[in-house]
């Protein structure tokens, strides 16, 4: 087990946005999160990563770190790409005097390297395509190898060469550091080539869960409306 | 028909007085997050000790980038006020008084008042809007994310830097003020500066300085304090970066003008 949910409840205000949910992720697995705007998926990730308390329930993780890739990559923009990868390990108390400068430059220079952007370090997040910034956040968030990695929305506002190139990171990020993953989307093509299961949150509840190709099936009213993007069926847009 | 309670709900009466209910509400509200956030400053302060390279990076640009401003408005101040006033004295027998007059306002008020203003204008503002434009780029969230404490690394040495460098800036602007009301007089009336600087030297108290000091530190932090608060607590895009920037002038506005009455009544009174 690395990530385990349990009966997840969060409100705001009066509002129940997550509604008594439950899910495992282990380790070297891929989840994605499904489900139309305002379904609660992004605050999923928010109550997993910490950024926001639940009322009730429990969220169980393994011993590590959890690292969390933006939707809008949520670079620093007052720091070059070598400070936003090497923020962690130069500003964590547990970590800032357990490397040298040379540890920092030959750590950071593996992480892009694995990303596919060698020798960017000097420069600005202003200085970078979306795809590019979204890879540099994904090397951030792998510094401190983490067992457990939250994607919000990784491939939104790309285009489909870079989400192909993307997608291709978060199953290449799976091999190689075994961490279990939460992608939260709503792109079919992330699903598929990145999910190893899905859920589908609506109103806060989970309507479905199953693997990329039992989405697909279309068994259920959900699972039609979704895959076919229909206005049709039991999940109504808000207004 | 129409119910007692939805009537009432409709006057004027009680949509003015649920108004102010409500900004009454705010208002405590933000008293507590600035509160909130500088306990939590200390206590980060005392557990993880202070990044003197971010340190010295937040001097330089709240002591450099708002020195000409500063010393602009504290300047202009002094020559508005010492030109009003040289010529009233000296019509009435009250000339050897000038230098000494000009110095207990500039080191015990104008310095540091208008020294703030100008500072909250540029830097509060520049903060606040820093901070709030991170929090709705999600930038803080990644910060606390990668478990760093975010109001530890973004507020220490921001805060730090306000009490560090707002007395020097002060000390400078008053320096000038007390020059230029030297000139001005002496230009507007025919004061000799030797009659001016005689005068300055009689109204210099060790303990206007030293209070001078003091009062400006205090505002320095709580000008840094309250933007950064602003910002940090931003929501809402673009719009809500404006309304934090707005929030923190005018709060620092306030804390200033709130700090300087407490100082009055605590040493002058």
């Amino acid at each position: 087990m690395s990530i385990e949910v349990r009966n997840l409840v969060k409100k705001f205000d009066d509002k129940v946005v997550i509604n008594d949910i439950s899910f495992k992720v282990s380790d070297g697995e891929v989840l994605a999160i499904v489900g139309f705007s305002g379904s609660g998926k992004s605050t999923v990730l928010k109550l997993i990563s910490g950024l926001i308390p639940y009322d009730s329930g429990e969220i169980l993780t393994s011993s590590g770190d959890i690292a969390m890739v933006f939707q809008y990559s949520a670079l620093f923009d007052s720091l070059n790409v070598f400070d936003n990868i090497s923020f962690a390990l130069r500003e964590r108390k547990d970590l800032r005097k357990k490397y040298s400068k040379n540890d920092l430059q030959k750590i950071v220079a593996q992480k892009l390297e694995l990303v596919g952007l060698k020798g960017i370090e000097n420069k600005f997040p202003s200085e970078l395509s979306g795809g590019m910034q979204k890879r540099v956040s994904f090397a951030r968030a792998i510094v401190t190898n983490p067992n457990t990695i939250l994607y919000d929305e990784p491939t939104a506002g790309l285009d489909p060469m870079s989400s192909t190139l993307i997608e291709d990171y978060i199953v290449s990020l799976k091999h190689e550091i075994n961490a279990a993953s939460i992608v939260v989307t709503h792109q079919m093509s992330t699903i598929l080539r990145t999910a190893d299961r899905v859920i589908m949150l609506y109103d806060g509840k989970i309507v479905f869960e199953g693997t990329p190709t039992d989405l697909l099936k279309q068994d259920t009213p959900y699972t039609k409306q979704f895959v076919t993007a229909s206005l049709e069926g039991p999940m109504k847009m808000k207004a | 028909m129409i119910s007692l309670a939805q009537y009432i709900k409709k006057s004027a009466t009680y949509k003015i007085f649920s108004n102010i209910f409500e900004e009454c509400i705010k208002f405590l509200n933000t008293i507590g997050q600035i509160a909130q956030i500088g306990f939590h400053l200390i206590k980060c302060i005392l557990r993880d000790g202070i990044s003197f390279k971010e340190l010295a990076y937040q001097c330089e640009r709240f002591g450099i980038s708002s020195l000409p401003i500063t010393l602009s408005i504290v300047g202009m101040t002094s020559i508005i006020v010492s030109s009003q006033v040289a010529n009233e004295m000296v019509k009435q027998g009250g000339a050897d008084f000038i230098g000494l007059l000009m110095t207990i306002l500039i080191v015990r008020e104008v310095g540091a008042v208008m020294s703030g203003f100008a500072i909250t204008s540029m830097i509060g503002s520049s903060l606040a809007s820093e901070l709030a434009t991170m929090r709705v780029t999600e930038q803080v969230d990644a910060i606390d994310v990668l478990s760093v404490d975010s109001v530890g690394y973004l507020f220490i040495p921001r805060v730090l830097s306000g009490i560090i460098m707002m007395p020097l800036i002060v000390i400078v602007a008053s320096a000038i003020g007390i020059v230029l009301g030297g000139i001005t007089s002496n230009l507007f009336s025919g004061l000799t500066y030797r009659a001016y600087f005689t005068s300055v030297w009689l109204g210099l108290y060790m303990k206007d300085l030293f209070v001078s000091i003091i009062k400006s530190a205090v505002f320095g932090g709580a000008i840094a304090l309250i933007s950064c608060t602003c910002g940090y607590y931003a929501s809402g895009g673009a719009k809500g970066v404006g309304i934090a920037t707005t929030k923190a002038v005018v709060w620092s506005f306030i804390a200033i003008v709130v700090w300087d009455m407490v100082f009055a009544m605590l040493f002058f009174f």
